[in-house]
């Protein structure tokens, strides 16, 4: 089976004011793969997630999904042409209810039968949100929170879904229970582009990794391509500079 | 006694509507913005002169000036939103210089109106075709057996006014359109990502608030039979301060609080004088910012887990 490119980042360059968060980042998520983003606070990972799904307009550099050149354009518009980002806290609409969570999430769509056979979908997939349906987004746990705002970002149909540390602030179990429906998803066919702090988790599940190190790819692998010890030093404190 | 106290909540309320319909408006630009426009009061102006200049000018229709002033506060909304709010909007300008240079610019386009409507017609003060000709129906001779008269223009506003509301929940509550306008103003940075094009919201979410704010201003310049510059900065002020006393942000608030500054305003004026009117209504928000600076029913907080 050959694999084909999905989405291909080129000297990407994101900057703050003067500062350089991306300092020319290039990287490949190959189709129906589960790539994972790892290094330290501060590295620019969240940086190079919200590049991607255009909240954050890069300097320079090229981002191609499935073809086409998403760098630089709106967010609405890079969910229409097929990636939808989880952001980092979640950000689900706290006052509207679930439901309604997962209409907005279908904003793109107008197949009014086909979001409605979606949604209960989503609730097969994530019974405690049937339970809560009607229940201001607000009030949800954590977990909850991190499920619907997956489940939102699944409701556009997403030929790749962005990741932004799904486990932060989650107990234990609820980040088992994420990474479960992490590699459950992929089986049905998702790409994922994960990025995680928590490094032995993320291994378990990827195909492929990349590390980042203040604004630069330091390494690029298949998890066992280097022992895991050395990548969660990495991952957690950087590598040494010579 | 009695009936003057009835007869001046039946005046305040009908004062009231008005102000809750500039209120919504306002709270509808704050909450999807989470800025202040200034020139919200001089865009209703705007359409009260284009009304003004479209009686003098053809004798128009009640139903026609109306829809002239709300066409000349969306015209001249859509214009504050494309000069003021859209460019700041742009990515990579801090959240914090970007409000306050929106909320100047604002400020200068308020004086824009001001003289676009001095130089167009250099009147101090327009006669304004009066919503009802006839006199006001006296309801108190038979039931209280003193005098309580309601004019019909009260009537009018207060219909008006009810079923703006009306409209305003279906639209909020059930439309696409309504749901994107609440993410929007949920969770701005999550509605873009869902897949809603947030400025597109934005500029129609400017319209509509203008709208609602130009038929707030027709009633006003329609029941009072003048227009001035000054409507401007009476529909501002107003509006704001009705926003404030219910609560910054919230809709219900923005209706509460409109209601409340007619009520507040109408006793004032009848028990202690003209003078002592917007005194009582500012004290009013200073004892409300100091007490419970939420306002009478603020937006809903929502729980934190």
């Amino acid at each position: 089976m050959t694999t084909s490119v999905l989405l291909e980042i080129q000297d990407l360059v994101t900057s703050y004011g003067k500062i350089e968060a991306l300092k020319g980042v290039s990287l490949t998520v190959e189709e129906g793969s589960i790539t994972c983003l790892l290094g330290p606070n501060g590295a620019g990972k969240t940086t190079l997630m919200m590049s991607t799904a255009g909240i954050l307009e890069p300097r320079r550099g090229s981002i191609r999904f499935a073809g086409q050149d998403i760098a630089g354009k709106a967010p609405h518009t890079i969910v229409a042409a097929g990636v939808a980002l989880v952001p980092e806290n979640r950000l689900v609409f706290p006052r509207m209810s679930v439901i309604e969570n997962m209409q907005a999430g279908a904003y793109q769509r107008n197949d009014t039968a086909e979001i409605a056979s979606d949604i209960e979908r989503m609730f097969t997939r994530f019974p405690r949100l049937r339970e809560r349906s009607a229940q201001e987004a607000g009030t949800l746990s954590g977990g909850e929170q991190q499920m619907l705002a997956v489940a939102r970002a699944l409701m556009s149909r997403p030929k790749l879904l962005l990741m932004d540390e799904p486990s932060l602030g989650l107990a234990p179990l609820i980040v088992a229970e994420i990474f479960s429906i992490i590699t459950e998803l992929n089986k049905d066919g998702a790409t994922i582009f994960l990025v995680e702090q928590n490094a032995h988790m993320a291994l378990k599940v990827a195909s492929h990794f990349y590390l980042m190190e203040q604004g630069r790819v330091t390494f690029s692998g298949d998890p066992g391509s280097l022992a895991e010890d050395e990548v969660i030093k990495r991952a957690y404190l950087g590598s040494a500079r010579p | 006694m009695l009936a003057d106290l009835l007869q001046n909540t039946l005046d305040g309320l009908a004062q009231g509507a008005t102000y809750a319909l500039l209120a919504l408006g306002f709270t509808l630009i704050f909450g999807v913005l989470r800025r202040a426009n200034l020139s919200y009061g001089a865009a209703i102006m705007f359409g009260a002169y284009c009304a003004t200049w479209a009686s003098l000018r053809f004798q128009s229709g009640l139903l026609v000036l109306a829809l002239v002033t709300i066409a000349g506060a969306v015209l001249a909304g859509a214009y504050v939103e494309r000069l003021c709010f859209a460019p700041h909007n742009a990515r990579g300008l801090r959240p914090g210089n970007a409000a306050i240079a929106s909320m100047v610019a604002s400020f200068a386009l308020w004086m824009q109106f001001e003289e676009i409507v001095t130089l167009w017609m250099p009147q101090h003060l327009y006669a304004f075709p009066a919503l009802y000709e006839g006199a006001a129906l006296d309801i108190g001779t038979l039931t209280l057996g003193g005098p309580l008269t309601l004019r019909v223009e009260s009537l009018i506003t207060l219909a008006c006014a009810t079923a703006i509301c009306a409209a305003l929940w279906l639209i909020l509550y059930r439309t696409r359109f309504g749901l994107a306008v609440r993410a929007v103003i949920d969770e701005p940075g999550a509605a873009g990502l869902s897949g809603i094009n947030v400025s597109w919201v934005l500029i129609r979410v400017f319209a509509l608030a203008s709208a609602i704010g130009g038929l707030a201003g027709y009633l006003v310049v329609a029941t009072h039979g003048q227009v001035t510059p000054m409507l401007g900065m009476w529909s501002t002020l107003k509006g704001m301060l009705a926003m404030m006393i219910g609560g910054l942000g919230s809709l219900p608030g923005a209706i509460v609080g409109g209601l409340v500054l007619g009520l507040v305003e109408a006793h004032t004026q009848w028990f202690l004088g003209p003078q002592s009117r917007d005194l009582v209504s500012y004290l009013l928000l200073f004892v409300l910012l100091a007490v419970h600076p939420a306002g009478l029913w603020p937006r809903s907080k929502p729980v934190e887990t």
